[in-house]
């Protein structure tokens, strides 16, 4: 029976409750990846065997499935004596899958910044560090925030993936739900608004930021 | 040796999965490439309701992982009583998605032509189909070629999500191995390298038109 108001009202709480999870599980990929991906950007920036690591590492995750990392890490670990648990396993493969796009992305914003900076700065007797944190960083930040913000929503999306090893997401809430009741329509239809509400809400800050650092255009 | 012996007894039925994906994503690529040019168009000449109903269909599967779409699909199909295999539902569900990705990549490549070109071509006096077919897309399409690549290497990941929903391909079949050999990190990690040897190919062909499309230019 779809719409059945009394089933509704028992679904969203449990459904919200798995929400609380999955925007865990966001925020902490993609503050990790923030920070991840610039080293990773970094390294991929300088000279000698660093900068093969990262292209390397870059390169791997960009063309393995998140599923199958999430099943080397949940399973392949336990097996070595490394268990970890469904969230930690989740979130650790989010992080090395998404923080090479990110690192990705720091690399375009790098990239557009014009040779010339760098030599001036260099001119003017700037160290590296100073460089960077003052001129350079400023404008590659204002301008990574659109590509950014894909990348955030494109994180809340991935999360539903970690139902595959059981964590008590909004996804994994839903297949218990769908089974246990075989109301599809509701479940899903639940499902899919909560997500469009936090992919919403990523992008509305996005625009945000995109409005607040458009000073450093 | 021994340590590889699960991935050496079982390397054959990987391949036959890695068939089974390859023929998933080639099954899903070609509706999603024609219907993504399709709806680039409609965002470039379309009006009114044509282009807002466009925009919903974007915000809709933006905002909704893959993973929520192929499970409704696979509870949904039955009740409905439409008799469509399931490879049928789970290319339907793909094609429809990456239609959407593929519609921005297209979209991308005609809009940064510069409008010179469009005014040259109409002060010659031509027709808007003839403009289309021989100044706008050949040009645009191969500007969208290194996306276009990347996004079906996406595809291909993607494929994986499906053995979440019951079908039977590459992740799917070596989930089914480790469950007789008990070995995951071995045999996860030959299917991780399979992808990667089907993605990594796409993404040097990728960077092979890359190179191609500026030397054009």
């Amino acid at each position: 029976m779809p719409f059945d108001v009394n089933f509704i009202a028992r679904l969203i709480p449990a459904l919200l409750e798995g929400a609380v999870i999955t925007v865990e599980l966001a925020v902490l990929t993609f503050l990790i990846c923030l920070v991840w991906g610039l080293l990773v950007a970094l390294a991929q920036a300088t000279r000698g065997p660093l900068r093969w690591i990262a292209g390397g590492y870059i390169q791997a995750m960009r063309t393995t499935p998140l599923l199958i990392q999430l099943y080397i890490i949940y399973f392949g670990f336990a097996m070595g004596g490394f268990p970890l648990s469904g969230f930690m396993s989740g979130l650790l493969a989010l992080c090395i899958q998404n923080g090479a796009y990110v690192a990705e992305i720091y690399r375009g914003g790098l990239q557009s910044i014009s040779q010339r900076q760098f030599e001036a700065g260099r001119a003017l007797g700037m160290r590296r560090w100073t460089l960077y944190t003052t001129v350079i960083m400023p404008q590659v930040m204002a301008r990574v925030i659109p590509p950014m913000t894909n990348q955030a929503i494109s994180i809340i999306k991935d999360t539903s993936q970690v139902a595959a090893i059981a964590v008590m997401e909004m996804m994994k809430v839903a297949e218990v739900w769908v089974e246990s009741s075989a109301n599809t329509y509701d479940v899903f239809a639940g499902v899919a608004i909560i997500y469009l509400v936090l992919t919403s809400i990523a992008g509305l800050i996005g625009k945000a930021a995109e409005h607040r650092l458009a000073f450093a255009q | 040796m021994t340590l590889l012996n699960p991935l050496l007894h079982s390397y054959w039925y990987l391949f036959r999965g890695a068939g089974m994906t390859l023929l998933m994503a080639g099954a899903s690529v070609v509706p999603a490439t024609v219907l993504g040019l399709l709806l680039a168009l409609v965002h470039v000449f379309g009006r009114g309701t044509a282009r807002a109903t466009l925009q919903v269909y974007l915000f809709i599967v933006r905002g909704i992982p893959l993973l929520v779409l192929l499970t409704f699909v696979y509870y949904l199909l039955p009740l409905t009583g439409i008799d469509l295999p399931p490879f049928w539902g789970v290319v339907v569900v793909m094609s429809l998605y990456y239609a959407a990705f593929m519609s921005e990549v297209f979209r991308a490549g005609i809009e940064s032509l510069p409008q010179a070109q469009w005014d040259a071509a109409r002060s010659l006096g031509m027709q808007r189909h003839l403009l289309m077919r021989i100044i706008i897309l050949p040009q645009a399409l191969r500007l969208a070629a290194p996306p276009f690549v990347s996004l079906c290497a996406n595809l291909v990941k993607a494929t994986s999500l499906v053995s979440i929903v019951g079908l039977w391909e590459l992740t799917m079949a070596s989930r089914e191995v480790v469950e007789r050999t008990l070995a995951p990190f071995q045999i996860f990690l030959g299917a991780a390298a399979i992808y990667f040897c089907i993605c990594y190919a796409m993404a040097l062909y990728g960077r092979y038109l890359e190179r191609r499309s500026l030397v054009g230019h």
